[in-house]
């Protein structure tokens, strides 16, 4: 087993060292395609957490005044279930929101210290049958003692889902483009290797090495770029998370913001994704150019 | 040892490189395979080694029988053949040691087996000298001498030759086949093919003679041409 780790590690090392510069290219276009990647994973995250934040199933929120009274919750809550575009109504009390709060900024202690229970308003949250009546449930219920606001909760989600959305469909094309750059690269770096060491894997399976043997050396140096690639694209993301992430999340501090929990989530995505990529391209070259 | 029925080989559908050959050949033999260039000897080696499979006919190797053989098996068939060619096909950036050691590297040998057997081989082949040259600093012939040392070390049960003495001059070319004759009388089976009339005629053993990829002759101590 001694010989044969010694081999493949000078192999390897012999390998990296001949294509330093289609190394390096490989993994420069390797890194940028994994953080676009990342990136496009995290907006995705955020998505999630913003949907969370405002109960994705709720196109209706009803706040009501702090001074609204007990008979008037009552009828404006049977009102509101007896209506024939309403498909769910709850209520969300002073208590509940406050408790849906500390969930959400579980991490953000300083927020959390500043808001008390008696400054978040209570609520009605109401699903509709079909989302798009809302102008009807606003005409109807804007005017109606003890409602403070009546607000589509779509309207404001729409605008703020439809920008991180354009964000996450072009971060991810980009880096899909970026990784058929990356798998060219490998395919062709293989290649050249190849032809390298021609005479040298003629003689390795003339004397018996298993294709698996003749392979592995290829296959490692793709898969080191991919790691290597994936740890630098990390390292971007973590940067991003420290700099533009943690200054956004100081802007809206309303808003929950994806961090570096976020990017160590999304690390075992991309060193998978480059790891299959690599192997695969590497593995593609090897069978047209090496025929093993 | 080997036995091939019936075995036609055609290239691209349509050019015949082996036609209808049946041959016995027995563990411990020495096969001289003669024939003009184009007229199917290398394509018989490249059976024999399964770089290439037959149209038709049995081909067994060492007791396995290669049309049934998966492509994984492959390397197991190699390392119970040895391979010397015309052009010796040495790595000019490894020494004569590491050259024959690489043979045993490459399929998972051992270290402690590898410094033990490579200068045995060596010494067999009559280069335990030139242990640390380089390829570029030896002679045709011992150029040669360690590719037949490569083939050897593994202690394969056949050696197969193509045209081994193809590139030397006649007086080494005695030198190599004496060394081939030597590991044939360890009980090794060699094959080997060649044009070389002079070394054929004085060895004085089988001669199977392949013309436009039909077996025209097989006489168990031959000569290069016809009425020797």
């Amino acid at each position: 087993m001694g010989a044969r780790w010694r081999y493949l590690l000078a192999e390897l090392g012999i390998g990296l060292r001949r294509n330093l510069l289609m190394t390096v290219a490989t993994i420069v276009t390797f890194t940028v395609s994994l953080t676009l990647l990342g990136v496009g994973i995290m907006v995705q995250r955020q998505v999630d957490r913003v949907t969370d934040l405002f109960y994705g199933e709720v196109e209706v929120s009803i706040f009501l005044v702090d001074g609204i009274t007990e008979g008037q919750r009552v009828s404006l809550e049977s009102e509101l279930r007896e209506h024939p575009v309403v498909e769910e109504v709850m209520y969300e009390s002073k208590e509940d929101a406050y408790e849906h709060f500390q969930e959400i900024f579980a991490d953000n202690e300083s927020l959390l210290d500043s808001v008390t229970p008696e400054i978040l308003p209570a609520s009605f949250r109401v699903k509709l049958h079909d989302p798009e009546q809302f102008a009807v449930i606003e005409s109807q219920f804007a005017g109606y003692p003890g409602v403070d606001v009546v607000s589509d909760q779509r309207e404001i989600l729409d605008r703020f889902f439809a920008l991180l959305g354009a964000l996450r469909n072009g971060s991810l094309w980009i880096a899909a483009i970026q990784i058929v750059g990356a798998a060219a690269l490998i395919f062709n770096t293989v290649r050249v290797t190849a032809f390298a060491r021609r005479e040298q894997t003629g003689i390795m399976k003339l004397v018996g090495a298993t294709n698996w043997y003749i392979r592995l050396p290829f296959l490692l140096e793709g898969i080191v770029a991919g790691v290597v690639s994936a740890l630098l694209a990390v390292g971007f993301l973590t940067l991003g998370a420290f700099t533009i992430l943690q200054r956004i999340q100081e802007q809206v501090e309303f808003l929950p913001v994806v961090g570096l929990g976020d990017v160590l989530a999304v690390f075992p995505i991309l060193v998978g994704v480059a790891v299959v990529i690599a192997a695969v391209s590497a593995f593609l070259s090897l069978r047209r150019f090496l025929a093993v | 040892m080997i036995r091939l029925q019936n075995v036609t080989k055609t290239y691209k559908g349509s050019i015949v490189a082996l036609q209808d050959i049946t041959l016995d050949i027995a563990k411990g033999e020495f096969v001289f395979l003669v024939g003009s260039s184009g007229s199917g000897k290398s394509t018989f080696i490249k059976l024999l080694l399964k770089d290439e499979d037959p149209d038709r006919g049995d081909i067994h190797v060492a007791g396995k029988d290669l049309n049934r053989m998966k492509s994984w098996r492959i390397p197991q068939l190699r390392r119970e053949l040895g391979c010397v060619f015309q052009d010796f096909k040495l790595l000019e950036s490894k020494t004569v040691a590491e050259n024959v050691a690489f043979a045993l590297e490459v399929i998972g040998k051992p270290r402690h087996v590898i410094a033990r057997t490579v200068p045995d081989v060596l010494q067999l082949v009559g280069l335990a000298h030139k242990h640390d040259a380089y390829p570029h600093e030896l002679s045709g012939g011992e150029q040669q001498r360690v590719s037949i040392a490569r083939a050897f070390v593994n202690r394969p049960r056949i050696l197969l030759c193509d045209e081994p003495t193809g590139n030397l001059d006649p007086t080494t070319s005695v030198g190599i086949m004496k060394l081939l004759d030597r590991i044939n009388r360890t009980g090794t089976t060699v094959i080997m093919a060649t044009h070389d009339q002079h070394i054929v005629d004085s060895m004085r053993r089988r001669v199977v003679e392949l013309a436009d990829g039909a077996m025209v002759r097989d006489q168990t101590r031959g000569v290069y041409g016809y009425g020797g």
